[in-house]
């Protein structure tokens, strides 16, 4: 992330400096003032899901759906951790529903404990994998935007998405296995990868 | 189908304040608990939002984005990819409502109905705001190291864009 927003930061203020100095300072506030009312609905947003989160735990239903992940995220997390897998189980459960950013307290906390896990890297770099190629199982606000645009099929697309979005999110487990493994025999290896590259990532 | 799809949510907080209250949760005091972690969750990624969003506004206006998306259309072409939804396919994994703007300009332009229209549909539908969701997770981690994950992430989206627009052809 360091490497990549040191590059396009200083590559894009270069050729603003050339092409339209003007453009510099409005273009950061612009980014900036986007992201503070975005924060402003992503409260209002959490408020909500938060809410109703705190009581599916106090009334068991957390538990329940955990029970019934359980052993998927097991497996694909390689944890064993009863209150991590909790916190996955709601994340996994809430993205398939695809209620847009009500998985997402669930998933920082998941990133939180995973980071002291065993396997950490391996298991972070899943859940970040699984999040960003999420499965959707209805895009809701594609097919309002269709209508609303005036399409005569509005909900042709849900057939073709649910494939590319499942296919993505297997590619991006089957990479996940194969270029970050699980094992605990590399786990010398990532810890001491990951001293070296604090220095620079 | 509008209707099944809108009382999806209304019946999912039916349903758990019922089941709730069958077991004697005082819903009021769990409710508030609950939305009391809103605030501070948002504080704590809001460094992170910003300056995503920051970058992804210089990238958009220095023109970095029109030039590589004139280098890569010939790219994706080979590929199967139409070239109209090059810029959709850039700014998708740094911001959503970006992408949602550009969306709604290629409908408009080659209308609703047409290929074009639908592959950005689904490629739009197919992945997450990828950079987004990485500042945001890995926000409050000590072990950075998510470079290989978001090339993961990246490759994988752009292998179900690939598989999106052959589909399109079809159904």
């Amino acid at each position: 992330m360091n490497i990549l927003f040191t590059s396009v930061f200083i590559l894009a203020n270069f050729l603003l400096l050339v092409l339209n100095p003007d453009g510099f300072l409005p273009a950061l506030l612009d980014g900036a003032s986007k992201s503070a009312t975005l924060c402003l609905s992503l409260i209002a947003t959490y408020s909500v899901w938060l809410g109703l989160m705190e009581v599916w735990k106090q009334s068991g239903i957390t538990k329940a759906v955990s029970r019934l992940l359980k052993p998927l995220t097991k497996k694909l997390f390689k944890t064993s951790d009863e209150e991590t897998i909790d916190a996955l189980c709601m994340n996994l459960s809430v993205n398939l529903l695809g209620i847009s950013g009500a998985g997402t307290p669930y998933g920082i906390r998941s990133a939180q404990l995973l980071d002291k896990s065993e396997n950490a890297e391996y298991a972070s770099a899943m859940l970040f994998v699984v999040n960003a190629t999420s499965i959707q199982l209805i895009p809701t606000s594609i097919i309002g935007i269709r209508v609303a645009l005036g399409s005569l099929s509005p909900a042709d697309i849900v057939i073709p998405t649910l494939i590319t979005t499942a296919f993505s999110t297997i590619i991006g487990i089957i990479l996940t296995r194969l270029l970050i493994p699980p094992t605990r025999k590399n786990r010398a290896f990532h810890i001491l990868s990951t001293q070296k590259a604090r220095g620079q990532v | 189908m509008n209707y099944a799809l809108a009382i999806i949510v209304p019946l999912l907080f039916l349903l758990s304040f019922l089941y709730a209250m069958r077991k004697k949760v005082k819903l009021f005091d769990c409710f508030t608990d609950g939305v009391k972690g809103a605030i501070p969750l948002v504080t704590s990624i809001f460094p992170y939002i910003a300056t995503v969003a920051m970058l992804s506004k210089l990238f958009e206006v220095s023109g970095m984005e029109s030039t590589l998306s004139k280098w890569l259309s010939p790219l994706f072409s080979l590929t199967g990819i139409p070239t109209e939804i090059t810029p959709l396919l850039l700014v998708k994994p740094l911001s959503g409502s970006g992408a949602i703007a550009v969306l709604s300009d290629i409908l408009t332009k080659y209308g609703v109905d047409s290929y074009i229209a639908r592959c950005a549909c689904v490629a739009y539908g197919s992945s997450e705001t990828i950079f987004y969701i990485g500042a945001v997770y890995f926000a409050t981690l000590q072990r950075k190291k998510l470079s290989l994950a978001l090339g993961i992430a990246v490759l994988s989206y752009l292998l179900s864009v690939v598989l999106c627009c052959f589909l399109c052809r079809f159904i």
